[in-house]
């Protein structure tokens, strides 16, 4: 991927992190990618792509509470910069212009 | 709730791998999923999703950068910095590297030339029981010589009467022989004829054949492929024959080429068998050595015990008291034949015969030349601290311990190395075709490469002279104290004891060798101008044999009356060795005494066309016939020798089996002569005609201005008579010079190792000369500004080097000297050592290395004060 472009799956996860507002971190990712797609993403794999969403710049964290669940361990909360916004709205437009393109696609709607 | 915990190892497995910035996150989720996937699944299913995703977080962003990242980083740094302070001091780096380059390209030639030395006979798999039998012999009236060559019977006898030999073979080189297969006719090079056991001692490789069969019956020979090549065209000729003389040879066998480093040096072999049928008793002989004798022993034999064994055994073999006066036989190892036979006279069957002790003498100037160029290293690496002052300074300052900086610095000169390393392969790649031609040698590159483990060892060695050569320096800029150095103190300014010292030894040894060179040359020069007492320019040599004979009268003759001929002799031996001893009795008072002294067989005209001087008597003349047997003529050493007094002509002598009553005379006494090389004093000598032997070769004396015209002469003459043999000729100026080969050598490799160590030497100086001078910019200028002239603003900045110079000189001086006078000893004639030679060594060296440094003195001196002033 491009230092600005989003894979299909940090695509994913950014949009999970704008739907889940203030309690977006990494197990609550996880859940909400099986709940929305019924895909099981390892746990490993959310980590990986959240640090790298936020090297990239699209994502911010800090730490919040500790929490017996986790043992008492607090718990790395992201939220969506700007810079991420507009790349989601990026990528949503252009895919819209392209299906707008091919009639034949938007005519089978099922 | 806090009961349940997930699998103890799994979390340590994530403590040991996870990044510990990460841990913390990383383990919450773990955690809250462990627990959830407990209530809904049981422990079971939850630990093992722990480990699942334990496993699923080993990704690169969560693993730890491994602790010794850390030391990379800081190595990047290191290189970093040492290529641009190549690049920035160009330079520096270039007399730095180069100076490197010259010493390790002349190391690497040295030790191609002395593997290849030692590389002889080192193939054959007994070399270590094979021995050599040799005689020492003690005639009155002669030298004591070493000598090769032994009776058939000697060798012969041998296993009957010592259980320690395990097999002998003799080796007899007939020489130049004609072969002839059908009609073509080829002179081939070396023929020798040799016991059955021959292949059993040594390892020359057959081709085809077996050992076994090659060589037991007579009239058997084995060729090497090239022979094969010659007359047959391919290399599958077993069974075919080869004739000689009307007899027919079968070819029982294929050799391989011999290689170049085999002393013994052949082309066709004959089994010994062939002899014995013509001469039955063969082996019985005695009386005259020429054969060569090789014994195989058995492991470890204890040779002393067995050469006290030899005089009994040579008593054994003859009916001769006296015998063990004249002979003594010892034995000579496989492995010293090539190096160690400089002082065995008729020596004839050793290829390229080598002074071992100048191996020594490479080794030790090839180790000088290193020296030289480490020290230059390490002075010019020292003495430019202030450059790197600052840098050390702030390393420190950041918390770079001592450790880390001399690892830093001795990086540097370990790459410094490597890569004089690549520099002196290029460079002794492109030199060595022109060395090989130099010395007359085929080294090749090829040798190191080859072998992996050379290879390994040269690099493990660069390796460790960067870090030896780095050492010193290392030390000396890691020393510096952090708040002088970043203050700005000068730092480098103190004259070091240690590298003065330094350079007192690289002008030492380059002092040494510059004198050595010049006493070598001299010596050589000596040699070959020295007056003789013979005329051996434009003498034109001309092998005969049996055959050839024949026509010699003729061919003298016709020669006689071209322009361009200016004489034609014969003899029985060439001039160039000691000439074979014959015994000789003569006539003292009443008594009969046997002496053996040189003795060659020689023409009527020999003295004339040799120009060789007579002190007293008269020369051969056909008027006398009495001449042809009866007339000696002797030299100087003879008449000494003797003690035959002022009247040695007219006094009667003899070959020993003359009969005592008719003995012939001396007619005449010739001044000494040396027909033998300059390291042997003049041998007796005398000189003899017999008409009805043969001679073995021409000499023919031609016109220095009509070489050419000369040589066709003879050609077109010999082409007329002579239908076998091709026409070949020798010119005995050039044989003379093959016998001085080693020494001429050598000189040529002192020569070059002098040059190369005044050129390292004086890089170095080059190079300290700058720094010194560079320092003193400032006090020059306020000298000059108060008056002191360039000149002497020059001798004060060479006051240093010269001083240095000086002591470098007193010191090398008479180390020199000894050893120089123990080399020219070898000579029985030398010249002597003349102590302004030392004085003109000194005086080279000191005009080379102030012209080296006068490029900054004299910069220095005319420098405008202004400049060096302006800035403080």
């Amino acid at each position: 991927m491009g230092k600005d472009n989003l894979g299909e799956f940090e695509e994913l996860v950014l949009l999970m992190i704008a739907l889940l507002k203030e309690d977006a971190y990494g197990l609550g990712i996880c859940d909400e990618i099986k709940k929305q797609t019924e895909r099981t993403a390892a746990i490993g794999a959310v980590h990986a792509t959240l640090s790298r969403l936020e090297t990239k710049g699209f994502v911010e964290s800090s730490l919040g509470d500790p929490t017996k669940e986790r043992g008492g361990r607090r718990k790395r909360l992201f939220t969506l910069t700007a810079f991420g916004k507009k790349a989601l709205v990026q990528s949503r437009d252009t895919k819209v212009n392209i299906w707008t393109q091919i009639p034949e696609l938007s005519v089978n709607r099922s | 709730m806090s009961q349940r915990k997930p699998p103890v190892l799994a979390d340590k497995f994530l403590l040991w791998f996870c990044k510990p910035e990460l841990l913390e996150e990383v383990q919450g989720d773990l955690y809250a999923n462990f627990e959830r996937t407990y209530e809904q699944d049981g422990r079971r299913k939850s630990q093992w999703k722990y480990w699942i995703q334990v496993f699923q977080f080993i990704r690169p962003f969560a693993v730890k950068r491994s602790k010794n990242l850390n030391q990379i980083d800081m190595y990047k740094n290191y290189l970093k910095v040492v290529w641009r302070n190549m690049f920035k001091h160009k330079v520096f780096s270039v007399i730095n590297i180069s100076s490197l380059s010259v010493g390790i390209a002349a190391c690497l030639i040295i030790f191609l030339f002395i593997k290849d030395e030692l590389s002889f006979d080192s193939f054959h798999t007994k070399k270590d029981n094979v021995y050599r039998l040799c005689e020492l012999q003690t005639w009155d009236g002669t030298i004591p010589q070493k000598v090769p060559i032994t009776w058939p019977k000697m060798g012969f006898q041998l296993p009957d009467y010592f259980p320690e030999v395990k097999t002998y073979a003799r080796y007899h080189s007939w020489g130049e022989l004609l072969w002839q297969v059908g009609d073509t006719k080829l002179l081939v090079k070396n023929s020798a004829a040799v016991d059955s056991t021959f292949l059993d001692v040594f390892d020359f490789e057959l081709v085809a054949g077996t050992k076994e069969e090659a060589l037991t019956e007579p009239y058997s020979v084995l060729i090497t492929e090239q022979v094969a090549i010659n007359f047959f065209g391919s290399k599958d000729v077993i069974g075919k024959t080869l004739e000689r003389d009307g007899h027919t040879y079968d070819i029982k066998g294929i050799l391989k080429d011999i290689p170049e480093n085999s002393h013994l040096q052949f082309d066709i072999l004959i089994s010994l068998s062939t002899v014995r049928a013509d001469q039955p008793n063969f082996n019985e002989r005695t009386g005259s050595n020429y054969m060569n004798t090789y014994i195989l022993m058995h492991d470890n034999v204890d040779i002393p015990a067995m050469e006290e064994k030899f005089p009994a055994y040579l008593s054994s073999l003859v009916d001769d008291e006296d015998i063990n006066d004249n002979y003594q036989l010892f034995l000579q190892r496989l492995d010293e034949v090539h190096l160690a036979s400089v002082d065995i006279q008729h020596d004839y069957q050793n290829h390229r015969k080598f002074n071992g002790t100048y191996i020594d003498v490479f080794v030790l100037t090839g180790i000088f030349i290193l020296i030289i160029a480490c020290v230059n290293f390490m002075n010019l690496t020292a003495a430019r601290a202030n450059t790197r002052s600052k840098e050390v300074g702030v390393r420190k300052a950041i918390g770079a311990k001592r450790r880390q900086l001399v690892y830093q610095f001795i990086l540097e000169s370990i790459l410094m190395s490597v890569i004089a390393l690549m520099f002196a392969l290029v460079v002794d790649f492109v030199l060595l075709t022109y060395l090989n031609d130099l010395i007359s040698r085929e080294l090749t590159m090829l040798t190191i490469f080859t072998d992996n483990r050379l290879v390994l060892v040269i690099a493990a060695a660069t390796v460790l002279l960067g870090l030896i050569t780095g050492l010193y320096p290392s030390l000396y800029l890691s020393s510096f104290k952090v708040v002088k150095v970043l203050k700005g103190v000068d730092t480098g300014g103190k004259k070091s004891f240690f590298r003065s010292s330094l350079v007192v030894t690289q002008f030492s040894l380059a002092l040494a060798m510059i004198v050595c060179t010049f006493v070598v040359v001299q010596q050589l020069f000596f040699i070959q101008d020295k007056d003789i007492g013979f005329d051996k320019a434009h003498i034109l040599l001309v092998k005969l044999n049996g055959k050839t004979n024949k026509s010699y009268r003729v061919m003298k003759e016709k020669l006689g009356g071209k322009s361009s001929i200016l004489g034609v002799t014969a003899s029985g031996q060439r001039l160039g060795n000691n000439l074979h001893q014959w015994g000789i009795k003569i006539k003292k008072d009443t008594a009969m005494v046997h002496i053996a002294p040189s003795n060659v067989l020689v023409d009527y005209n020999y003295l004339d066309v040799y120009d060789i001087k007579l002190k007293s008597g008269r020369t051969f003349s056909e008027k006398y016939a009495k001449d042809d047997g009866l007339a000696f003529v002797i030299n100087e050493s003879f008449v000494e020798e003797f003690g035959l007094g002022e009247d040695a002509v007219g006094q009667q002598m003899g070959h020993n089996w003359y009969p005592n009553d008719s003995l012939g005379t001396i007619i005449g006494v010739a001044e000494n002569f040396n027909f033998n090389s300059l390291h042997h004093k003049v041998n007796t000598l005398s000189m003899v005609i017999h008409s009805k032997w043969n001679f073995s070769e021409m000499s023919i004396k031609l016109d220095a201005d009509n070489i050419q015209a000369g040589i066709n002469e003879v050609e077109a003459v010999w082409n007329e008579h002579v239908i076998d043999y091709p026409f070949e000729y020798e010119f005995l100026d050039d044989h003379f010079n093959e016998v001085y080969k080693s020494d001429q050598q050598m000189g040529y490799v002192i020569t070059i190792m002098a040059v190369l160590s005044i050129l390292i030497g004086c890089m170095g100086l080059f190079g300290l000369a700058a720094i010194s001078i560079e320092r003193r910019i400032k006090e020059i200028g306020i000298r000059k500004v108060l008056g002191a002239s360039t000149f002497e603003i020059l001798v004060l900045l060479s006051k240093n080097f010269a001083f240095l110079i000086a002591i470098s000189f007193l010191i090398a001086s008479p180390l020199t000297y000894l050893y120089l006078d123990s080399w020219l000893d070898n000579f029985a004639f030398r010249i002597d050592i003349n102590p302004l030679i030392f004085l003109l060594g000194g005086a080279t060296a000191f005009v080379i290395a102030m012209m080296t440094i006068s490029f900054h003195t004299i910069r220095a001196s005319n420098a405008n004060p202004v400049s060096s002033l302006r800035y403080e």
